[in-house]
């Protein structure tokens, strides 16, 4: 090992949803005067307005601080902060891969979480050294003893003597930052070695291309330098390499064993730079790739539409824009029948899919019409051959499937005791198969349940928040596909097929979902001047009926002299309003109708 | 509409007590406010445009104009005559509610010249009217009434009001019947609106409505017992026994030039669009200047033209409208125009075009297709 290398930290942190992971950044970049205090604002590594808003880190991000310690040396630190949350579990594993060490933020008031757990095993899982940290002690409600207990008889590390501190007060963060140096490793490798560099993220820049974030685990990257991607083979022409910084890029001369930074190499996509790919040297390259590589696939998929039929190409444009620096979404165009040209798009999860839409309709200024969220069913036909199919108006008929297979989550979710009866009771109702159940402490349990993601897009997660009054947390992996009865639910109305109304049930479902569904509809579609029936059907058997009643009054009953420019403007407005409508067939219906039948409530 | 003839307006913005759907501008009033509020409208009235065109109707509405004194309407009606030419024949409306008028004041109006009465009932039964925050009974209302047909003026307009709280279908059938068997003639049926600012709208949720179903079917009723009393249904919510139709109204509904005069007063004068303040003070100070004033385009007349015109049972014609506005609605609106008459909702022509019945009470999904 190097001096230098020894003198290198490479770590994350990881913590539930609010638990502080994004304020304890922060004040370790302003301890370590990596920001001055007058550049400083808040969640500093969260630089998208979303990623602020919602309190999330949404892409990775590295950057380098240097700290001089209590024995008086400096070290380099490479924090890495990973996105947090359950849909983007592969990427948040790659980013540990990076480090040899992990913050484990748990909030004094809150104890351990889902996410905490699942964050933690990641880490253990990644041969990670784990840093216990307890937050929030500023708040009354904090007890820090019973949280320390919590994370070694729950997680199983030790917790004696971590750090208890307050990020947001800045309280105890020197603490912090001497165990990073006393207790994470340094990294190993050798600087020597033929090359290989672990990606754990890139973003795509104009001028540059992809800036792909690396860490150097063996040998020495320079600008020059003819290197290969080894997943795909693709080789490139290193452009420039340098550390990261909070507001930018610094360039340096090379990057060896141990370090964190990037590379440019004139890289038009970030979809050839794959996260958890490893790059060596075109010329002596190593040999065997680093472990861990798995190409990602979208899980849940959804029709996205412009709600104006003409914006069509702006939307193409922005969903490619996005794409750039997001090679999980992927998206192909379709046409629906009810719904025009638009684009079937694909989503790591059910949070990855309302960012992208949420960014779609701030940042490009689109309004947009989704069809509600559907999960990838792998089908055998009878003929032999299997389909995947990812549009559920693309569902085969009954006659011609041999068996269908769904896919299922290992779902853990973690909730105070008094709830456990009634979020049994929503697994059971959404055709979860117990597993089993642990004692957290005396008032927590960690249940565990295969879930199918088919019930877990459909609201699951609020029907969980409102039966354990918000306190529950959920996580979740794919296990496996499986055989399941599944059918294809159409809607008509008035006598027409709504295709981007279709979805997937289980065969016993349907008519409880059909008959939600039909009510939901009937919510959604304004009076009109003719009757318009709503009809849910399997194949050609309806199985449940709503009518929408003909309008029978649309007036301004009272208009004299006086009040003709207001009743003027009155009208004007009800016209506006009717653009807004969607046409289908004969039929007005309002833009929500399609995430409606998304919107189940607790059943 | 003829174009060679003016109406006038004089808003009277005086009421005893509120009613609690009523958004117009009305509130209660001291002898004094309405001795000033008299000496502007005098003022406005002199120095209103000069005209030559002959005055052939005038309303007096509200408010409750009849609280004004008959001193008060004898210098107003001097002051009209002095600036306008006011025809033999025209029609002069005076809006009262039931319990403010007098024998003698209705005698004074008459002799003043005036010869049309609408009078605001909205129910017969009595627990409707209070609901409404109505100050009379309506055995007030027929006492009323008996005084007004006493004193000489013989055309009557009665207002009802229907879907209102806790009314149901049956008894705004009987309160239709009672009216018809009184013989106005004229009458005005509206629905209530829930208008925001009013104490109805901040009560909404509460208050027990009639649904829609219930609401066009009192609507229908009315539309079918007025019709067979001999009323013609010439407008949304007016009927009217032959040759008793409000001219003053259509006037609105049609296009002719009206000033209005007082608080809140609207005037269409040859091609523009005035409206004078809302608020009291500023029109005691000021009568004389407009608060807006709007020079109409061709689109805007176009769009006034169907919206008003298509309230009367008269309609439109498009073969005028292709010639005033260069636009051929019949075929422009082809496949609205014949969705809309397969429903039953019009009826479509070279000559006309009108609402049926039944299209009257969808009109505004109607004109969002047509405008």
């Amino acid at each position: 090992m190097t001096e230098k290398q020894k003198h290198i930290r490479n770590f994350s942190i990881i913590a539930h949803i609010d638990h502080g992971k994004s304020t304890l950044a922060d004040r370790l970049l302003e301890k370590t005067q990596t920001v001055a205090s007058r550049d400083m604002e808040s969640q500093i590594l969260d630089n998208m307005e979303l990623e602020k808003e919602r309190g999330i880190t949404i892409k990775a991000r590295a950057v380098k601080l240097n700290y001089t310690a209590k024995n008086g040396e400096t070290y380099e630190f490479n924090l890495i902060d990973t996105p947090g949350h359950v849909d983007f579990g592969y990427e948040v594993s790659r980013s540990l891969q990076a480090c040899e060490g992990a913050l484990l933020v748990v909030d004094a008031t809150q104890g351990v979480e889902a996410q905490t757990l699942a964050n933690a095993y990641l880490a253990i899982d990644n041969n990670l050294e784990i840093l216990p940290i307890i937050n929030k002690i500023d708040l009354a409600s904090a007890d820090v003893e019973k949280t320390r207990s919590e994370i070694e008889d729950v997680i199983g590390i030790p917790a004696e003597g971590c750090p208890a501190i307050s990020a947001k007060m800045g309280l105890n963060i020197e603490d912090v930052l001497e165990k990073v140096v006393t207790d994470i490793p340094a990294p190993a490798g050798d600087a020597s070695a033929p090359l290989r560099c672990l990606i754990f993220d890139s973003h795509y820049d104009p001028y540059l291309g992809v800036v792909v974030y690396i860490r150097v685990v063996d040998g020495t990257v320079r600008a020059g330098d003819a290197i290969r991607l080894m997943s795909t083979g693709a080789t490139f022409e290193v452009f420039e390499v340098g550390t990261l910084q909070p507001f930018g890029m610094q360039k340096c001369d090379s990057l060896s064993a141990g370090e964190v930074g990037y590379i440019t190499a004139s890289i038009k996509a970030v979809g050839d730079t794959r996260v958890g790919d490893t790059i060596t040297t075109v010329a002596d390259g190593a040999e065997e790739p680093l472990e861990g590589f798995r190409d990602v696939h979208p899980m849940v998929y959804s029709g996205i539409y412009p709600a104006d039929g003409a914006r069509y190409g702006d939307l193409r444009e922005a969903l490619e824009k996005l794409q750039l620096n997001d090679a999980s979404l992927v998206f192909e165009p379709e046409t629906s029948i009810a719904l025009g040209f638009g684009f079937r798009c694909g989503f790591l999860g059910l949070l990855h899919m309302e960012i992208i839409e949420e960014r779609l309709e701030r940042e490009f200024n689109l309004d947009l019409i989704t069809t509600a969220p559907s999960v990838i069913y792998k089908v055998k036909m009878r003929g032999g051959e299997t389909v995947m199919i990812d549009n559920p108006s693309k569902f085969p008929s009954p006659d011609a499937i041999d068996t269908a297979y769904e896919p299922i989550m290992k779902a853990t979710i973690i909730t105070p005791t008094a709830y456990v009866g009634g979020i049994m009771d929503l697994c059971q109702d959404r055709r979860g198969n117990f597993i089993d159940m642990k004692y957290i402490d005396t008032e927590r349990v960690e249940l565990h349940y295969e879930l199918p993601l088919n019930e877990i897009i459909y609201d699951f997660f609020d029907a969980l928040k409102s039966r354990s009054k918000g306190y529950a947390s959920l996580d979740y992996e794919l296990k496996d596909y499986q055989p399941s009865r599944l059918v294809k639910l159409d809607f008509l109305l008035n006598g027409e097929l709504v295709d981007a109304l279709s979805f997937i049930v289980f065969d016993e479902r349907a008519y409880g979902r059909a008959r939600k569904i039909a009510e939901k509809l009937k919510e959604n579609i304004p009076r009109q001047l003719f009757e318009i029936p709503i009809q849910a059907a399997i194949g050609s058997k309806i199985i449940a009926r709503e009518t929408v009643k003909a309008m029978r009054k649309d007036v301004l009953a009272k208009c004299y002299g006086g009040d003709i420019t207001r009743k003027k403007k009155l009208l004007e407005k009800q016209k506006e309003g009717k653009k807004k409508m969607r046409k289908l067939g004969s039929v007005e219906v309002t833009p929500e109708a399609f995430m409606a039948v998304l919107k189940l409530e607790d059943e | 509409m003829n174009k060679d003839t003016l109406g006038l307006y004089l808003h009277i913005p005086f009421c005893v007590q509120k009613c609690r759907y009523c958004d117009f501008c009305s509130f209660a009033s001291s002898e004094a406010q309405r001795e000033a509020y008299t000496e502007a409208l005098l003022s406005e009235i002199l120095h209103a445009p000069e005209d030559m065109r002959e005055v052939n109707s005038i309303f007096f509405g509200g408010g409750t104009p009849s609280l004004l004194s008959e001193n008060a309407f004898s210098r107003i009606f001097s002051a009209l005559q002095k600036r306008y030419k006011i025809s033999r024949d025209a029609e002069i409306t005076v809006e009262m509610n039931p319990g403010t008028v007098t024998g003698e004041k209705l005698s004074a109006l008459q002799s003043l010249g005036v010869n049309r009465v609408s009078m605001g009932l909205q129910s017969s039964h009595n627990e409707e009217l209070s609901a409404l925050g109505r100050i009379h009974t309506y055995e007030q209302f027929l006492d009323s009434l008996s005084l007004v047909l006493a004193s000489g003026i013989e055309n009557v307009n009665i207002d009802l009001m229907y879907a209102i709280p806790h009314q149901s279908v049956q008894s705004f059938k009987e309160t239709l019947a009672r009216v018809i068997a009184l013989a106005p003639s004229h009458i005005s049926a509206y629905s209530l609106i829930i208008e925001e600012g009013t104490p109805f709208f901040r009560e909404r949720e509460s208050l027990s409505l009639p649904s829609e179903e219930e609401e066009a079917e009192m609507y229908a009723l009315a539309c079918e017992m007025l019709g067979g009393a001999g009323y013609r249904h010439y407008e949304i919510s007016n009927y009217a026994k032959e040759g008793c139709l409000c001219r003053h109204n259509l006037r609105y509904w049609q296009g002719g030039d009206y000033l209005g005069f007082g608080l809140a007063a609207h005037s269409l004068y040859r091609g523009e669009r005035m409206a004078n303040t809302e608020d009291f003070l500023a029109y005691l100070k000021d009568p004389l200047s407009y608060e807006s004033r709007e020079k109409r385009d061709s689109a805007a007349e176009a769009e006034e033209y169907l919206m008003l015109g298509l309230r009367t049972s008269f309609g439109i014609s498009p073969t005028e409208y292709r010639a005033r506005f260069g636009r051929d609605l019949l075929v422009e609106k082809k496949e609205a125009l014949s969705l809309f008459s397969k429903h039953g909702l019009l009826s479509a022509s070279e000559e006309r075009l009108c609402l049926t019945q039944k299209g009257f009470y969808l009109s505004n999904t109607i004109l969002c297709e047509l405008l």
